[in-house]
């Protein structure tokens, strides 16, 4: 008698979950439809030679477009590149740093300073300079 | 004498016939069943002289600011679209299941205009700001500025001419 009745509600079970399951996913469209994102301007589509720069629409295009990828500048994230290979760094204008000031760095706390193994394999050492 | 006492028993008449009909159940109000030709007609041109008539004074500033398309622009994605429509969104949810159907802001003005650019700019401000009874329209201006407001008129006046890439730019937050 009792294993009939947990055979009867295993068989139930077995219906009601996936049936619930399915229904709680119906719907009549896609729910993505009703998620409004917020969406970047697509500004790669933009053809610059054929907006006339008078037009209030494509001056506003222009505004978003350099706005948007102004703030793309700054919020970069300058920690994440440890990994820049300095190896391609050779040519660099060391003439023209003539006019940095050292007198301010006097404040500079060697102590914290990781020190590199390999000097000689970074040419941009600042011990070079 | 005769004569009040004739009106009293028709005023009598006509206010039990109306909570007849009011309280019978017989008016379907589903959104799914158009209004008679009639009926629509006169909810239409009532709609209309209102609207006219409460905007004749608004005063329209200049709608030609690249400024005011942006702002606009944003607001009318997220406030409007799903109803009015967008370049490249022929019909939504909201759209075909209104009723009275919001009118497709993405066409051409020249399909459903009436008046000058002037007298719709006054109008569609109004309409933002005031919303219409009954239509789904809500009043925009209990929570946003006349200055948010005008901005959408701008975008909506420049809508119909845009490529849905030029919307999409438009639109897009920051």
């Amino acid at each position: 008698m009792k294993t009939n009745f947990i055979k009867t509600v295993g068989k139930i079970a077995l219906i009601l979950v996936p049936a619930i399951t399915l229904s709680m996913n119906a719907s009549a469209h896609d729910p993505k439809m009703h998620a409004k994102k917020a969406e970047k301007a697509d500004c790669s589509k933009m053809d610059h030679s054929k907006m006339d720069m008078k037009d209030p629409v494509a001056v506003a295009m222009m505004k978003k477009c350099m706005k948007q990828s102004k703030s793309s500048m700054e919020k970069m994230d300058h920690s994440k590149m440890k990994e820049m290979d300095h190896s391609k760094m050779k040519e660099m204008d060391h003439s023209k740093m003539k006019e940095m000031d050292h007198s301010k760095m006097k404040g500079m706390d060697h102590s914290k300073m990781e020190k590199k193994k390999n000097k000689k394999a970074n040419s941009d050492d600042h011990q070079n300079h | 004498m005769k004569a009040l006492k004739i009106l009293l028993i028709l005023l009598l008449l006509g206010g039990a016939s109306a909570a007849t009909v009011m309280y019978s159940g017989i008016v379907n109000v589903a959104a799914d069943e158009p209004h008679s030709d009639i009926v629509y007609w006169l909810l239409e041109e009532t709609r209309e002289a209102s609207i006219k008539k409460s905007a004749q004074h608004i005063k329209v500033p200049d709608l030609e600011s690249p400024e005011l398309l942006l702002m606009g622009g944003a607001d009318y994605e997220y406030m409007c679209s799903s109803c009015h429509l967008k370049p490249g969104l022929e019909e939504s949810d909201m759209s075909i299941g209104l009723y009275p159907q919001p009118p497709n802001l993405s066409i051409s003005h020249e399909t459903h205009q009436h008046g000058t650019d002037e007298e719709l700019a006054r109008k569609n401000f109004w309409v933002i700001k005031h919303g219409i009874k009954a239509s789904g329209m809500p009043a925009w201006g209990k929570t946003h500025s006349d200055e948010r407001i005008w901005a959408m008129v701008a975008f909506i006046k420049r809508l119909p001419t845009l490529t849905p890439e030029q919307y999409q730019v438009l639109t897009a937050i920051d």
